[in-house]
């Protein structure tokens, strides 16, 4: 038996995709005392965060925790820039939209600007809420230059993500987390030894009859959660709320001037991405196989974006496990929370999960209240990104659809039904602990969709309206006489690289 | 635009006229304001002691601070002194701010565990913070806006008159056209079909009638307690004190930047300096200590000449289920009460009126902006209660019945969780939004002697010799900046005078 604290000496981690080797590495730099072996068992096709390389901005926060730098990853296996994702097709009627990850407007006083734009819309016609965003229109316009610090610019601080190849990157986090003493011991799951006491896992059994003992074992092994699924079945299933059940894939060449915006295009019975990886354009479907055949599918595919899927569909089922760390195992990534690519949450959550499980490491006897912790907010953090996901369906205005007309009409959980009521009564955006995205990135998907609050909140009174659209005029031009002196992305690029080869 | 609002507010101590000021200020055109009181029944005058996020509702009224300070006869306050809390004879200051420099992931305090229990002698964690260090020499200054500066780390409030504050607040309600009607409430008539409050009979026969009543009426709670019948949670099984004495006396001592609360048999004492005397105040449970021997304490224990005879309060611990019921809102005591040990009565009701203006409605009122309301009133004070039982339960005090029931009683198990976590290594339960962040948790754990077996394993990175050195390095730098700075009451002298008294 082990005893109160005592400090977990050695950690497990299965699965050899991107997760398991992010976990490996931010285990062994964060906690050096630990002792981290990787069995680097291949991930199902479902494993989204092991293969879609489409980051958020906080990936350059893992990142910097671990010790990789932008430059790291730029040289080493090169990547592009992303600073948000154009919505096309989401609501009949409406144009494009940006969901971007930098400011919308600019707060006047202590108001938030999107009330300002509401303000502006009830009163007559107001341009786009996302030509309001200097990040969007650098976006839209495939252009990319690193914030800039100056506090007066438009583009003086935003987020922005990577893209990278997943292959190479997981060959990368792989070779630096073995620079950093961590062990592979290659082999496959032959069976999983339970402690009887107290049913923790004691060890993996390998097929070559290595036994795997550790203290702590992490579940990268995706949706399949193999580790896991030795100890407990339960599944906490989101089909209600997100319909989609198959992912189609394909790939095409790499575009010379890489977007700076991915796409997520709605199609009559699903939606489709567009994202312009280093080496290729990686293309999916997203859809419900009841609506929808698997061939049909392929056609849509073809016809709309016109490429060839490059394998079979894929089954996905989304929703979570409960109670993510349960005993000595903590499921990470797809094997805890498995979603959608739609924002690409997948290897955001994971790294999140890395993160926390570092931050909340429990003792070797695997302490109740350390656990109840993580899970807590494993499960805020889980049900808001759900909220968020569901957010584009419930608010999608293409009636002439089946699969739109079922999505918009789904039931709310109480979370997103508040906060769409309170929007729709308002445009005020609630607030909950653990809340992945900002209330701009909220208020970006609501008004870009054509969600339009009944009033204006009085909060803003105290900004006269004159004020506020001088203000706002301002902004517009000011983004229109910056964003076209910005150079190009690939050009971008090309500096960046060949200086820092000099 | 709707129509205006006509709001009535009942009850003219410092939850109404701060409630009538701040709407009249924040929303001219939305509302009109009608306070009525009577002068024959007398204010409670809460908190004299007042947590930062005062200054921001000032600021918000555009009163200027030192003429404020001036008026209410304010002197700073960078937090409180709690003495004989963990045991007879001890002392720590929670102050308003961080430790060290409050910056990185991971919480300075870790570190100091580390070193800690690697037997490096370091100082106390107070001597870490630069509010605490200030506090202690009875010295003052504004604090640094550059984040990079140790003066930055910390925040002040405010001890005031709270009798004096409330006829500031109503001279700048009524010049902003807030009317007055003097007199008492004989009768709260109801709407027989929807419920809602239609209008109020005064005593001189006149109805008062509006579309918002605000229940500023404080314990009699006469809106939304006697009329609604809404239901209070009871929660004196847990912070079983239901009186106070309060008595002022002259300053014989030093003029302290903090307020002092000091455990008593059978509860504890406050003790508020302001520029022109003393309050004093005994905070005990009737179960346990009659009135008159209460009094004989109070008397027994004060510094200076008693400048008026003591009066008794009674009250409850808890808050009513919802604040806001149909057409009603609660402010301040008649919503709900917790014991002013950590200065919160003033905040709840800045937090109250701050998520009213947020939420403000139209003259038809709908649900969801009610429930935002309850759903934030209800985190404020839920995260306060537990905090506040942190103080009386993490106590090594015995012999007396009150502190003997209070170390022994069951508390809730969001507290008991958060305890057992912080045991272990040192670990705070983090939130983004509301009061008390880790550090004050982390200030009111150590001060009172729950020590952690362990620490955050991440402290481990860096080598332990430079941990030191820097630690070291810190503690000097606060030092020497606290030391430069002017004693309290040099500053006040120089910048809020209070006017002379006639």
């Amino acid at each position: 038996m082990t005893s109160r604290g005592e400090p977990m000496r050695s950690v497990v981690v299965a699965g050899g995709g991107i997760v398991g080797w992010s976990a490996a590495a931010a285990l062994r730099r964060r906690i050096p005392a630990l002792q981290v072996t990787v069995l680097p068992i291949p991930t199902g096709a479902d494993a989204l965060a092991d293969r879609i390389g489409v980051t958020l901005p906080s990936v350059l926060e893992f990142h910097d925790d671990i010790g990789i730098s932008e430059g790291d990853v730029l040289g080493r296996i090169g990547c592009t820039y992303r600073l948000g994702t154009s919505f096309e097709g989401w609501s009949d009627d409406l144009p494009d939209y940006v969901h971007a990850y930098g400011d919308y407007g600019r707060a006047l006083g202590t108001t938030s600007f999107h009330l300002h734009w509401i303000r502006a819309a009830h009163a007559g016609r107001v341009p786009p809420f996302d030509s309001y965003s200097a990040t969007a229109a650098m976006g839209r316009a495939a252009r990319f230059v690193h914030p800039r610090g100056e506090p007066d610019s438009p583009l003086a601080a935003f987020g922005y993500g990577l893209r990278v190849d997943p292959d190479r990157y997981r060959q990368m986090l792989r070779a630096y987390a073995l620079h950093l003493g961590v062990a592979e011991q290659a082999g496959t799951i032959a069976g999983i030894e339970l402690r009887g006491e107290d049913g923790f896992l004691a060890a993996l059994r390998l097929d070559d009859g290595t036994a795997l003992a550790a203290d702590l074992f992490v579940d990268c092994t995706g949706p399949a959660a193999r580790l896991r699924s030795a100890i407990d079945a339960r599944f906490d299933s989101w089909s209600d709320w997100l319909p989609c059940d198959r992912l189609l894939f394909a790939e095409a060449a790499a575009a010379a001037e890489p977007p700076s915006l991915d796409r997520a295009v709605a199609l009559p019975s699903g939606w489709r991405w567009e994202s312009a990886l280093p080496s290729a354009a990686a293309h999916g479907l997203a859809y419900v196989s009841a609506l929808l055949g698997d061939s049909k599918a392929a056609r849509v595919l073809q016809t709309s974006a016109a490429v060839e899927p490059a394998e079979a569909p894929v089954t996905i089922r989304q929703g979570r496990r409960p109670e993510p760390w349960l005993r000595n195992c903590v499921v990470i990534g797809d094997a805890a929370v498995a979603v959608e690519p739609l924002e690409w949450t997948n290897l955001h959550l994971a790294h999140s999960m890395i993160d926390r499980m570092v931050a909340k490491m429990p003792d070797r006897d695997g302490s109740a209240v350390e656990l109840w912790d993580y899970n807590r907010e494993s499960e805020a953090e889980a049900l808001r990104v759900r909220d968020f996901l569901q957010l584009h369906y419930a608010t999608a205005a293409r009636p002439k659809n089946d699969f739109w007309r079922a999505a918009a009409a789904a039931p709310l959980p109480d979370s997103l039904a508040h906060s769409l009521r309170l929007f729709r009564e308002r445009g005020r955006l609630p607030y909950y602990e653990e809340e992945t995205f900002t209330r701009g990135s909220w208020a970006a998907v609501l008004l870009g969709q054509g969600v339009m609050p009944r009033r204006t909140d009085p909060i803003i009174d105290i900004i006269p309206a004159e004020q506020a659209d001088r203000a706002m005029r301002d902004l517009r031009e000011r983004i229109s006489q910056t964003v076209p002196t910005l150079p190009s992305q690939a050009a971008y690029l090309r500096h960046i690289v060949a200086s820092a080869r000099r | 635009m709707g129509e205006r609002v006509n709001i009535v507010v009942v009850g003219g101590g410092t939850a109404g006229w701060m409630t009538a000021a701040a709407l009249v200020k924040l929303l001219p055109r939305r509302c009109s304001v009608h306070l009525v009181e009577s002068e024959a029944i007398g204010i409670v005058g809460v908190g004299e002691a007042t947590l930062p996020h005062i200054r921001s509702f000032n600021e918000r009224l555009g009163i200027a601070e030192a003429e404020f300070m001036s008026w209410t006869r304010a002197t700073f306050k960078l937090g409180i002194e709690f003495q004989g809390w963990g045991a007879e004879g001890e002392s720590y200051i929670h102050p308003f701010g961080t430790f060290g420099y409050g910056a990185g992931e991971i919480d300075f305090h870790q570190y100091w565990l580390r070193l800690r229990q690697a037997g490096v002698a370091v100082p106390d964690l107070e001597q870490f913070s630069m509010g605490a260090t200030i506090a202690r020499m009875n010295r003052f200054q504004l604090p640094a806006s550059d984040p990079s500066s140790l003066s930055s780390t910390y925040g002040y409030a405010y001890q005031f008159d709270a009798t004096l504050f409330a006829p500031y607040l109503r001279a700048i309600a009524e010049r902003l056209g807030a009317r007055r009607t003097e007199g008492r409430v004989v009768a709260v008539n109801r709407n027989a079909v929807s419920g809602d409050i239609e209008s109020l009979t005064m005593e001189s026969g006149e109805t008062i009638a509006g579309d918002l009543f605000v229940d500023c009426s404080g314990f009699i709670s006469l809106l939304i307690g006697k009329a609604f019948g809404e239901p209070f949670q009871d929660w004196s099984h847990w912070l079983p004190n239901d009186r106070a004495i309060a008595m002022p006396c002259r300053t014989e001592t030093a003029l302290s930047p903090y307020t002092g609360v000091i455990a008593m048999p059978a509860g504890w004492r406050w003790r508020i300096p302001l520029q022109h005397r003393t309050g004093n105040g005994y905070v005990y449970s009737s179960q346990y200590i009659g009135d008159d021997e209460a009094r004989e304490a109070l008397v027994a224990s004060v510094e200076g000449e008693p400048i008026a005879e003591p009066r008794i309060l009674r009250f409850r611990a808890g808050r009513r289920e919802r604040s806001w019921v149909r057409n009603c809102v609660a402010v301040g005591l008649a919503s709900g009460f917790l014991e002013p040990l950590e200065s919160t009565s003033i905040y709840l009701i800045q937090q109250a009126i701050t998520y009213l203006v947020e939420l403000f409605p139209e003259r038809e009122i709908v649900s969801s902006d009610r429930d935002e309301f309850n759903r934030l009133i209800d985190m404020e004070y839920d995260r306060i209660r537990d905090f506040l039982i942190l103080h009386y339960h993490a106590t090594r005090r015995s012999g007396t019945p009150f502190w003997d029931y209070v170390r022994t009683m069951p508390i809730p198990d969001s507290l008991a969780e958060k305890m057992e976590l912080f045991r272990r290594r040192g670990r705070v339960v983090k939130y983004r939004e509301g009061v008390f962040l880790d550090a004050s948790w982390v200030a009111v754990y150590l001060g009172q002697g729950v020590i952690p077996e362990g620490h955050d394993l991440r402290a481990d990175a860096p080598p332990i010799d430079s941990l030191a050195r820097g630690m070291e390095k810190l503690h000097a730098d606060i030092r020497q900046a606290a030391a430069r700075m002017p004693s309290h009451r040099e500053h006040l002298d120089a910048y809020c005078p209070m006017a002379k008294v006639a």
